[in-house]
Parts: structure tokens; sequence; C-alpha cells
């Protein structure tokens, strides 16, 4: 093949910005949930006082 | 009301819209990837070598679906900001906000792989011919929208301000379009047309084909999957999406 190296090159640079283009929305997705899981979590553990008052 | 238009006011739902995107996007992603895988091996492997340009030709295969795509996906992306700021609809304010890095993805691509086959080919990888300067534009715009999009803190704002740059910048499009005829350019003219008669051979035309269905169809996967990412950090804190993070644990 002529001009191998160049075309391999351009492929690479096409496969390259697909993947990041493939897995950007499949991390932020993930992540998000993840927030919202620990922070639902996190309320679940504060303890709630009876008399609605803060703790001192 | 008929069964279309009750699924379109469905849609515009952020837990539906949720559900509708999280189904969809990996089967647009799917058949995008063997339509493209198809077009790759037709056009590295089976398409024989340019009688002028050698295999460098085959880098056309990818470099010209790409740029379709850079000059598409911006007018999309206009069209859905023009109706989020006329009917004020959320589900394409983050539509219009999650074609942004798709598009710019493209236009990298075309920018990189162009310049990748003029270093053989014209002897330089840059040339501030008209057709690649404002293809560069097209990157800043692209790139603007998204800094604009991000730099505010109210997300409807945002993605108000960012619509009227991408509505705004949509003057661009034809100009890349037709900048090879207006100016002299080291860019080759138009050789492709889906709809006429092209100047090139016959035989070398269904991988490029397969390229072009290959990247819309991706490109829908892409959408689907930044815009319910958008959507769910838009909804962070509702009930539906803390029970779908229980629900992923």
């Amino acid at each position: 093949m002529s001009y191998q190296n160049y075309v391999i090159a351009a492929y690479v640079v096409f496969a390259v910005v697909l993947l990041w283009d493939f897995l950007a929305p499949r991390i932020r997705t993930r992540q998000l949930l993840r927030a919202t899981r620990l922070l639902a979590a996190r309320k679940a553990n504060v303890p709630s006082s009876p008399t609605g008052e803060l703790p001192r | 009301m008929n069964r279309l238009l009750r699924w379109f006011h469905q849609l515009g739902s952020p837990p539906y819209f949720d559900r509708f995107a999280a189904r969809w996007a990996r089967w647009a992603y799917g058949a995008g990837l063997l339509v493209m895988a198809w077009g790759i091996w037709q056009g590295l492997f089976v398409v024989p070598a340019d009688y002028q340009q050698g295999d460098s030709f085959r880098i056309l295969y990818i470099h010209v679906p790409s740029a379709w795509m850079s000059l598409a996906v911006f007018a999309l992306m206009a069209i859905y900001a023009a109706i989020a700021l006329v009917w004020r609809i959320k589900l394409c304010e983050i539509l219009a906000m999650a074609c942004a890095p798709i598009g710019a993805a493209f236009t990298l691509i075309t920018l990189a792989t162009g310049s990748i086959w003029g270093k053989p080919m014209w002897g330089t990888w840059w040339d501030w011919d008209p057709r690649l300067t404002t293809e560069l534009i097209l990157l800043f715009l692209y790139l603007g929208i998204i800094g604009l999009y991000h730099a505010i803190d109210d997300r409807r704002a945002a993605a108000r301000a960012a619509g009227l740059l991408a509505i705004v910048g949509v003057v661009l499009l034809p100009v890349i379009r037709y900048s090879v005829v207006w100016w002299h350019s080291l860019h080759q003219g138009q050789t492709i047309s889906l709809l006429g008669p092209s100047k090139m051979d016959p035989s070398m035309m269904p991988p490029l084909l397969a390229m072009v269905i290959g990247t819309h169809v991706w490109f829908v996967g892409s959408l689907l999957a930044r815009a319910r990412a958008d959507n769910l950090w838009r909804e962070a804190g509702k009930d539906w999406v803390r029970k779908l993070g229980e629900a992923t644990r």
C-alpha cells in the first residue's frame, strides 16, 4: 500500500475521536447516577432530631 | 390526538426521554458501527487504488463523511436551537447542546484527516485556503458554543445564549460549502454528488455511501447518549433520577 503511514494515521485519528465520542457520554451518565446514589445514601444516614431542632 | 403526536408530547417528559434514549442509543451505535465497519473494509481493502493519488485517496472515506457531518450537525443544532428559542421546548435545548460536541468531533476529524492527506498530496500539512480556513472557523464556533453553554450556571439561560450563537453561526455553512466556487482554492471542487452525476468512479462509491449512512446513524446514537446525560444533569435531585441511580447500582 502506498502512503501506508498516512492512511493508518488518518484512520487512527478517526477511531480515537469516535471512541471518545462513545465513551464520554457513558462516563458522564455513570458519574451522574453515582453522585445521585451517594447523595441519597448520605441523606439517609443523617440522623434526624425528633423536635426538628438543629443538633448543638 | 394521533399516536405520533402523543408520542412526541411524551418525549418531552424527562423520564420518558431517558428511557427512550437509553434504549435506542445502543442500537444506533451498533448499527452505525456495523455499517461503518463494512465501509472501512471496502474502502481499505476492496476498492482499487486511485491512478493518481495511489492509496492516499482511501483517507477520503473518512474525511468526506466527517466533513458533511460537520456541516449537517451544525445545521441541525441551529434548527433545535431556533425551536427551543421560539417555543421554549426544554428537550430541544438539550438536543441542540448535545449536537455541539459531536459536531466538533467530526470537524476535528475533517481537519486532521485532511491535513494528513494534504501532506503527501499537496506537500504541506496546512494551507490558509478558504475551505480549510472556514472549516477551522467552524471548529472554533463549535468550541465557542460548548464554552458558552458551560460558562453560565443557569442551564436554560446558557442553552438560550449558546443556541443564539448557533443560529448566527449558520451563515458560515454556505460560505464553507461554496468556498471552493467563490475563491481560487487549493482544495478541490465538488467531486461527489449523491443525487447528481459524480466525477468519482462508480466502483469507489459504495464504501463512501456506507460511511455517509454509518456516520449519520452513529450520530443518532451519540446524540441520544449525550442528550440523556444532559437530561440527567438537569433533573438531578428529582425522584425518578434517584430511583434510577439506585436501580443501576
